[in-house]
């Protein structure tokens, strides 16, 4: 490194708010230093792990209830079932390892939905502007305030009843990939409204202008510019989104309006929280798992905030 | 080790009988500590304010002017560290004061003028309340002498129609109006000494004239000192009587303002001075280059050792590499800090 | 003959009108801003305009007008003699690039106008990947010659725009607008976020580019001192129109509108002492929105007459290569 290019610039505060090298690169080095961040990634990893490699390993079959007809329902911990089994003799540790699955599919599925409808929508509105942009902005917040869980309770409801008889019945999950599907549909404005925010932003950012100035694309000018600098916000989001997901299939699950063919945390939740105090395994095993995985998404999505925002001393 | 204070004459001889300099600092080190190591943003500065003088303190960002002035009121903002060094300020050390003390002496004896008119003013606060609230809080006076007084001081600064002024906030204001508020705040409570960071660097140009006009004509009326700290060397040939040069957290060179621009010494003033280009000098017909530095101001976490000037200074020899020089005097009132001109040298590991 | 670049009659206003349901709910406040009200001027190849005015004259309006990133309600952009404004704005993808790569800008702050994502080199290959995408193979050697040609050196083409000093960043931003070979650069405040030390760096590049390629260049800035070195001509802009315009001496030592003369005896100049002539001026520039009727600058003036306050005044030959808009010139 010659001496014209020390690494860092001479202002003092300048010192202080230099970003190190690379953008990625810089949000990583901040994030590995954020605690929180870091909990929040294990935390999401163990989670993930237990997702894939789960099935493998988990004692039993998720849908095995022997133990009922054993009268071995509501056991202890033993070496058997090593988290015990619940009323209804499923062992306890398999269901909440098949219950990871299901919690990432939900949260995973859910913001997918919404990512894609907000940046679409958010995007058009963003760049297109004027009455279109009036007009998505107006029917995004149509959305945010009508009361999600009143809906899905309701279309769950009302699905149970119109698909029977139908092949639709033959689907399986069907009735998970409604609530997916529903807190899809749900969760799409607050990204919406970043994405726009930030398309609005970087749409009169100086290095755009200068790109148009050279004759790049439109096209071009969308993907290669704004799209990546729009990036870590949403992804921040997003991250934020899945945890609350998770949460809200978890309580819709546990209302008893969860998919009974599917293998959910709040599900087992539902089954036995009135033997709660028979058998307090089988609530706490699912009731931790919900926590843990709430909590390292918003851990993670604290720790990207930080990780992003070049305010931050690295 | 502590610099050799450099004892800087009243260039106007009314003030003669004056017993010291109104403030005087003296070995000033201000380090910021930080997580890459430690910047030292000002390392051994001194310079006095006489009753009544104008000092300049010019530099480029980076140069430790701007921390210097915000040190005088242990206004620094961390992770700023005060090192090592005394502001004496009507005879006592400004950085051995309580608190509580220095909270008096702020805005009363010591007031502020900040470079950005529109954020140093509270924007959900009119400007009445923002003036009477630093006058009532130091003086006790009750609301309608606050506010009369307020009032007084709008027309001061050139404001018309002060009673209506007072009721407007800032975002009804422009930008010169903004910063003639500032200088009315900081003109409430008759501070002894003025303290300007850049107060013109945000206004357009005729707005700036005006506002130096007001500089100038303020002190005179008030017979206040004013530290004007400066990166526009055209400012300083305007206002100040005596004019400090920063570079990279040191003193250059300290003088009259007709010395350093008619006589300068360090090489880096004269620098400087000529890489400016000028408004009252053709550059037609002529091949356009202006001298310039070569270079840009050091990292100050890698601060080269000796002098910090030495790999852009043109006159540069090899004991600069490694000795620091000090400053001393080369004329009475005039001192400089470069080996070059006989300043005494450290060495530096 | 046929000027590099002419601009005629340009305008832009701005209705301050509120957009969509707002309108329903909001007291109407309309009003025109008149940003760029009928610019005219002529640029010359190898000659440098400086186009200088307080903030708000217009002056940046008027650059980005040019380069149709604002696009102008009238008026017309003559690149040797062909008018540019609807190709600019027109489909013909071809004929755009075409003069697009005759026209490049250079923004006020670097660090602002490139890709924080994108390496130099990246952001260096953009132009050429729009302008010559058959030459592919040459483009590293272009990257490093147009480095070089800047001051910088190739092997820091893999570095991020942050981890450049402010004086490097806006080297980059030369370059890039050098890449594709342009008769026009439009400057705009390109060093005033710079450092006092390295501005005159960036102002000798200019000036040593320009004598190679014998570019033009259109200098937009507040700060006189570095027009009257980088500039051959100069045009002073107020509330969005020219009052003067000339070769830069004859203006600089003899300025006839009084806006001109206040605006260069503001500057301070750096000798201490120097003797005060200054032309002091009443208030502060009006809104853009409520400007005066008459002459635009009458009620900061301290030469106005009656008619000013009626009669816009037109530019008008004042000297052999000057002309201001003024009933009562200096």
């Amino acid at each position: 490194m010659d001496a014209d290019f020390a690494s860092s610039p001479v202002s003092v505060l300048a010192t202080l708010q230099r970003p190190p090298a690379g953008v990625w690169r810089q949000a990583w080095h901040r994030f590995r230093r954020n605690r929180a961040g870091m909990i929040g990634l294990v935390l999401v990893t163990l989670v993930v792990l237990t997702a894939i490699i789960g099935p493998f390993v988990a004692p039993y079959d998720p849908n095995d209830n022997a133990a009922m007809l054993r009268g071995a329902s509501n056991a202890a911990p033993s070496a058997r079932n090593w988290l015990g089994t619940d009323r209804n003799g499923y062992d306890v540790l398999s269901r909440t390892i098949y219950g990871a699955p299901t919690a990432l599919a939900v949260g995973l599925g859910a913001m997918l939905i919404a990512s894609l409808i907000g940046v679409l929508v958010g995007g058009v509105a963003g760049y297109v502007g004027g009455f279109t942009d009036e007009a998505l902005m107006r029917g995004a917040e149509f959305f945010m305030v009508v009361p999600v869980f009143v809906v899905i309770l309701a279309v769950v409801r009302l699905f149970g009843i119109i698909v029977v008889g139908t092949p639709l019945e033959r689907i399986p999950n069907f009735n998970l990939m409604t609530i997916i599907l529903l807190l899809g549909l749900f969760s799409w404005p607050q990204i919406a409204r970043m994405t726009r925010a930030e398309f609005l932003r970087l749409r009169h950012a100086e290095f755009v202008e200068a790109a148009r100035c050279i004759g790049t694309t439109p096209r071009e000018i969308l993907f290669r510019h704004i799209l990546p600098n729009a990036l870590p916000p949403l992804i921040v989001l997003v991250a934020l989104g899945i945890g609350g997901a998770i949460l809200a299939e978890a309580m819709v699950s546990f209302l008893g309006f969860g998919d009974p063919k599917s293998i959910s945390w709040g599900q087992i939740l539902f089954f036995n929280y009135q033997s709660l105090k028979v058998a307090p395994w089988a609530c706490l095993a699912p009731g931790t798992a919900i926590f843990v995985t709430v909590l390292g998404f918003n851990l993670l999505a604290d720790g990207l905030t930080d990780a992003f925002n070049p305010r931050v001393r690295a | 080790m502590r610099s050799i204070p450099v004892s800087a004459p009243d260039p106007s001889p009314a003030k003669a009988g004056q017993p010291g300099p109104l403030l005087a600092v003296e070995g000033l080190k201000v380090h910021f500590h930080t997580r890459d190591g430690v910047v030292r943003a000002v390392d051994g500065v001194d310079f006095q304010v006489g009753t009544g003088q104008t000092l300049g303190i010019v530099g480029e960002s980076g140069s430790g002017k701007t921390v210097a002035s915000l040190t005088l009121l242990r206004l620094a903002p961390p992770p700023a560290r005060i090192v090592a060094g005394r502001v004496v300020f009507e005879g006592e050390n400004l950085l051995l004061q309580p608190d509580k003390r220095l909270a008096e002496i702020r805005g009363r004896r010591m007031a502020m003028i900040f470079q950005n008119p529109a954020t140093s003013l509270n924007p959900i606060l009119s400007v009445g309340q923002q003036l009477t609230e630093i006058l009532r809080w130091h003086t006790g006076v009750s609301r309608q002498a606050a506010l009369d007084r307020a009032a007084e001081l709008l027309t001061l600064v050139g404001i018309s129609d002060p009673a209506a002024r007072l009721r407007q906030y800032p975002h009804e204001l422009s930008g010169g109006m903004k910063q003639r508020v500032g200088i009315a705040r900081a003109l409430l409570c008759e501070p002894a000494l003025l303290l300007a960071d850049e107060p013109t660097t945000a206004l357009d140009v005729t707005i700036q004239a005006q506002i130096l006009d007001l500089l100038a004509d303020l002190r005179q009326r008030l017979s206040m000192s004013m530290v004007l700290v400066t990166h526009d060397m055209g400012v300083v040939a305007r206002m100040a009587d005596r004019i400090t040069v920063m570079y990279a957290g040191r003193v250059c060179e300290t003088a009259d303002a007709d010395t350093i621009f008619n006589a300068p010494q360090h090489p880096y003033t004269r620098a400087l001075l000529e890489s400016v280009p000028r408004i009252d000098h053709s550059y037609s017909g002529a091949r356009r280059v202006l001298p310039s530095i070569a270079g840009r101001p050091p990292d100050l976490l890698h601060a080269p050792p000796g002098c910090r000037f030495h790999d852009r200074c043109p006159e540069a020899a090899p004991e600069c590499r490694r000795t620091m020089p000090r400053e001393h005097l080369v004329a009475p009132g005039h001192s400089v800090s470069c080996l070059r001109r006989g300043s005494p040298g450290e060495e530096t590991p | 003959m046929t000027a590099l670049l002419e601009v005629r009659g340009l305008r832009k206003h701005y209705r301050a009108v509120r957009r969509g349901l707002r309108r329903l709910f909001a007291r109407q406040q309309t009003g025109t801003v008149r940003a760029v009200d009928d610019v005219s001027f002529v640029l010359q190849a190898g000659q440098t305009l400086g186009l200088v005015g307080e903030s708000g004259c217009g002056k940046t309006t008027t650059a980005r007008s040019i380069l149709d990133l604002v696009r102008a309600d009238a008026g017309e952009v003559r690149l040797d003699g062909q008018d540019v404004r609807p190709v600019l704005a027109g489909t013909d993808r071809a004929a755009m690039l075409a003069v697009r790569r005759r026209m490049q800008y250079v923004f006020q702050d670097p660090y602002l106008s490139l890709n924080p994502r994108w390496t130099i080199n990246e952001a260096l290959r953009e132009p050429l990947r729009v302008h010559a995408p058959q030459h592919q193979r040459d483009w590293g050697d272009r990257i490093a010659t147009l480095l070089e040609r800047v001051g910088l050196e190739p092997r820091n083409g893999v570095r991020y725009p942050h981890e450049f000093s402010g004086g490097q960043r806006q080297r980059v931003g030369i370059a890039r607008a050098l890449a594709v070979e342009p008769d026009v650069v439009l400057l705009d405040e390109p060093v005033s976020s710079l450092d006092i030390s390295v501005r005159s760096q960036i102002l000798n590049l200019l000036a040593a580019l320009q004598d190679q390629l014998s570019v033009a260049y259109l200098y937009i800035s507040h700060d006189l001192s570095s027009v009257r070195f980088i500039s051959t001509h100069v045009a002073v802009m107020y509330l969005g129109r020219i009052v003067e315009i000339g070769a830069v001496d004859e203006i600089f030592a003899r300025p006839r509108h009084h806006y001109t003369a206040a605006l260069i005896s503001a500057i301070p100049v750096p000798s201490p002492g120097a003797v005060d002539q200054r032309v002091h001026l009443r208030g502060e520039v009006p809104s853009a929105m409520n400007r005066p009727a008459g002459c635009p600058f009458h009620p900061r003036c301290a030469a106005a007459l009656p008619i000013c306050r009626e009669q816009v005044p037109v530019l008008q030959p004042m000297g052999p290569n000057t002309q201001a808009a003024c009933h009562n010139p200096a």
